[in-house]
C-alpha cells in the first residue's frame, strides 16, 4: 500500500514542485524585463521634443540603458543574461519602441492601441521586450519540450500634463507679447523659423532727445529679457558668479536654502502664480543709450549660455568674471547639433536638448531690483547661433543672442503639475512644458 | 528508503523559492533607491559625499521609513552594502561610462549623470539551508540602472 502511495504522489509532488519553481523564475524574470522597460521608456522620453530627429534619439536612448559594457546594465533571469541578445537558446528581443501623441494611444485605454505618431507630435513611448526564460521541471513535460517559454515585459512612459511648477529651467523671464494669448503668448507659431534676439532689459532715457528705447536685434523680433533672483547666499561653495553661469549653463541649480523672493517655491523651480518674482540684484537695467558693456552678472549667465554651443574655447570675459571658469565649464559639453539655426525649422533640429531653454513668461517685466513680477507660463526657446554663423557673445553690450520660440515640447527635469505651493496656478492647464512620467 | 530523497529535494525546493524572493526583494530595493534618486534635486554624485538624499532613499528602501527606524524588509541588509553610482553617456561613443568626478576636488562637483546605477558590491551572502548538507553561502548580486531626471 506505502508502495503504491508513493508510486502515485511522487510524481505529483514532483510535478507541484516543479512548478513552483519554474513559476516563481518565471515571475522574476518578468519582474526584471518590467523593470528593464521601465527604465527604457524613460531614457527614451526624455528624448521626446518634437523634432524630427527625435525617435530615432530616443530609439538610441532606450538601448543604451541595456549597454552592458561596465556590466552595469539592466539584465534578466537572476541578472545573468543580457536583454536584446541571444544567449544559447535563449533568445531575447527589443522591440522597436512605439511612439504615440496621446496616453490613451499608447496605453490602448480607449480600446485599442492609437495610431503611431511621427517625431514632431510623439509625446509618450511604449516598449516592449520579450525574452526566453529558461524551464526546469516542465522541460519534462511535453508543453515544455523546448525548455523555455517567451516572458514578456511592457512600459510606457511619456510627458505629463504641463506643470504648475516647474525646476531646473533657465533664469531667463520674459513678458508675454500678448497677454491674452495663453497659448503662445504672442510670440507666434511654435517652431515656425521666427527669430527674436533676447536681448537684456535696457530702458529709454527720457532726458535725451532721441533715446534709444530698445536695444538693436540681431535677428527677428527683440525680446527682452531679465534674471530671475535665485541668488542662494547660503551656498557655500559656489559665489555669485558662478551660481549665474551654472544656472545658465544647465539650468537653475538645486538648493535645500529658501527662495531669496520669500516664496515657498523651492530656489531651483519657478511657479505659475507666483507673484513674488524679482530680479537678480545685480542684474539690474540700464539705460539704452548709455550701455557700453554687459554687467558681470549678464555676462556670466551668457557664459553659461554660450557653454550649450562650445567647450573648446573660453571667452575672455568668462575666464575674467566667472570664478575658476576651466573648472566648471568642465561640466558641460555642448550640443550635439550646435549649428542648426536661422533660417531652419525647429524640426530639423537634431541635437541633445542642450540649446533649449526653458523661460518663465511673466506679465510685465520689471524695471528695477524692488519691481515684482507674476509667472503666468512657461515656454521654450532654442538657442541658436548669430546670423553670421558665430556663437552667443557673452560680451555683448545688451546681453543679446539669438532664440527661436519654439512652444514647449521638451520636458523639463522635474515639477509639480498641481498647485502645489498654494499659488493659484490654474490647474488643470491646457499648454506649457511637462515632466517625464511613467505611465505603466 | 526514497523518504530522506525526497525530503532533500523538498527543502531544496523551499530553499530555492526563498532565494528566489530574496533576490527579487533586493532589486525591489535597489530599484526603489534608484527611483527616488533619480527624480531627487540637489543630490551630490561626488563618490566620497555621504549625500542625504542618497542615504534617506536607501534609508526609505531597506525600511519604509526615510530615517531608517523602521524594522527592515531584509535583515542583515544594512545601508553600507548598497552602492549608488552614476553613468554618463560618452558623446564621442553615444556609450554609458563612469562620469567624470574630477571636479569633485574643486567647487565644480560631479559632472550630471545619465543613469543612476545601484548594486550590492559584496553581494548580499545567502547559505541555502538543507538539512545534513553543508552548503558554502554565495552572494545575490542585482544591479538596477534607471535614467535620471531629477534637478542637478
Amino acid at each position: 500500500m506505502t508502495l503504491q502511495l508513493a508510486v502515485i504522489l511522487v510524481p505529483v509532488l514532483f510535478g507541484m514542485m516543479g512548478f513552483a519553481i519554474d513559476l516563481g523564475r518565471l515571475y522574476l524574470i518578468r519582474g526584471e524585463l518590467n523593470q528593464a522597460a521601465n527604465a527604457m521608456a524613460l531614457a527614451a522620453a526624455a528624448q521626446l521634443v518634437g523634432t524630427s530627429a527625435s525617435l530615432d534619439n530616443a530609439t538610441a536612448a532606450a538601448q543604451q540603458s541595456l549597454d552592458d559594457t561596465n556590466h552595469l546594465g539592466n539584465k534578466y533571469n537572476f541578472g545573468s543574461l543580457p536583454i536584446g541578445q541571444t544567449t544559447g537558446n535563449l533568445a531575447s528581443t527589443v522591440n522597436d519602441p512605439a511612439f504615440f501623441a496621446t496616453v490613451a494611444d499608447a496605453t490602448g485605454a480607449s480600446g485599442s492601441t492609437g495610431t503611431e505618431a511621427g517625431g514632431t507630435t510623439a509625446r509618450h513611448v511604449r516598449i516592449s521586450l520579450t525574452a526566453d526564460a529558461p524551464l526546469l521541471f516542465w522541460s519534462m513535460l511535453p508543453v515544455g519540450k523546448s525548455r523555455k517559454t517567451a516572458i514578456a515585459g511592457q512600459a510606457v512612459a511619456g510627458i505629463s500634463a504641463p506643470l504648475c511648477t516647474a525646476c531646473g529651467i533657465e533664469p531667463l523671464v520674459v513678458a508675454a507679447l500678448d497677454t491674452s494669448d495663453p497659448v503662445n503668448f504672442g510670440f507666434g507659431t511654435p517652431g515656425s523659423g521666427a527669430l527674436f534676439t533676447l536681448a537684456f532689459e535696457c530702458l529709454p532715457d527720457p532726458s535725451r532727445i532721441n533715446p534709444i528705447t530698445a536695444p538693436p536685434t540681431l535677428a527677428g523680433t527683440v525680446l527682452q529679457y531679465v534674471i530671475i533672483n535665485r541668488l542662494d547666499l547660503a551656498n557655500g561653495i559656489l559665489d555669485e558668479s558662478q551660481q549665474l553661469y551654472k544656472n545658465a549653463a544647465q539650468g537653475l541649480v538645486a538648493s535645500p536654502h529658501p527662495n531669496p523672493t520669500g516664496s515657498p517655491v523651492p530656489l531651483a523651480c519657478a511657479g505659475i502664480g507666483d507673484a513674488s518674482e524679482m530680479m537678480w540684484a545685480s542684474a539690474v537695467p540700464a539705460s539704452c543709450s548709455t550701455i557700453i558693456a554687459p554687467s558681470a552678472s549678464v555676462s556670466e549667465t551668457l557664459c553659461g549660455l554660450y557653454s550649450r554651443f562650445d567647450a573648446a574655447t573660453s571667452p575672455a570675459v568668462c575666464t575674467n568674471d566667472v570664478t575658476d571658469f576651466a573648472g566648471l565649464s568642465a561640466l558641460y559639453q555642448p550640443d550635439t547639433d550646435a549649428i542648426t539655426g536661422e533660417g531652419d525649422l525647429y524640426s530639423a533640429y537634431t541635437g541633445n536638448r542642450r540649446r533649449i531653454i526653458t523661460v518663465p513668461v511673466v506679465d510685465v517685466l520689471g524695471t528695477n531690483a524692488a519691481a515684482v513680477m507674476t509667472v503666468i507660463g512657461f515656454r521654450q526657446f532654442l538657442v541658436e547661433p548669430n546670423p553670421d554663423g558665430s556663437y552667443p557673445n557673452p560680451a555683448d553690450p545688451y546681453g543679446r543672442f539669438v532664440a527661436q520660440y519654439i512652444g514647449s515640447p521638451a520636458p523639463v527635469r522635474q515639477g509639480w503639475f498641481d498647485d502645489h505651493f498654494g499659488l493659484g496656478c490654474p490647474v488643470p492647464l491646457t499648454s506649457g512644458p511637462g515632466k517625464v512620467v511613467l505611465h505603466q | 528508503m526514497w523518504m530522506p530523497v525526497l525530503l532533500l529535494l523538498i527543502a531544496g525546493v523551499i530553499q530555492f523559492g526563498k532565494i528566489t524572493y530574496l533576490y527579487y526583494t533586493l532589486r525591489k530595493i535597489e530599484y526603489t533607491v534608484a527611483r527616488s534618486v533619480a527624480i531627487a534635486s540637489g543630490v551630490n554624485f561626488c563618490p566620497d559625499a555621504t549625500d542625504t538624499l542618497v542615504q534617506g532613499a536607501i534609508a526609505f528602501a531597506l525600511t519604509g521609513t526615510s530615517d531608517g527606524s523602521g524594522p527592515p524588509l531584509v535583515s542583515n541588509l544594512t545601508p553600507g552594502m548598497i552602492s549608488v553610482t552614476t553613468e554618463c553617456i560618452d558623446l564621442a561613443t553615444g556609450l554609458p561610462g563612469p562620469c567624470d568626478t574630477s571636479g569633485c576636488d574643486g567647487v565644480a562637483g560631479a559632472h550630471r549623470p545619465d543613469y543612476v546605477v545601484v548594486t550590492i558590491p559584496g553581494g548580499y551572502p545567502v547559505q541555502p539551508r538543507i538539512p545534513f548538507i553543508l552548503l558554502d553561502s554565495f552572494p545575490l548580486k542585482p544591479t538596477v540602472a534607471v535614467p535620471y531626471g531629477g534637478v542637478s
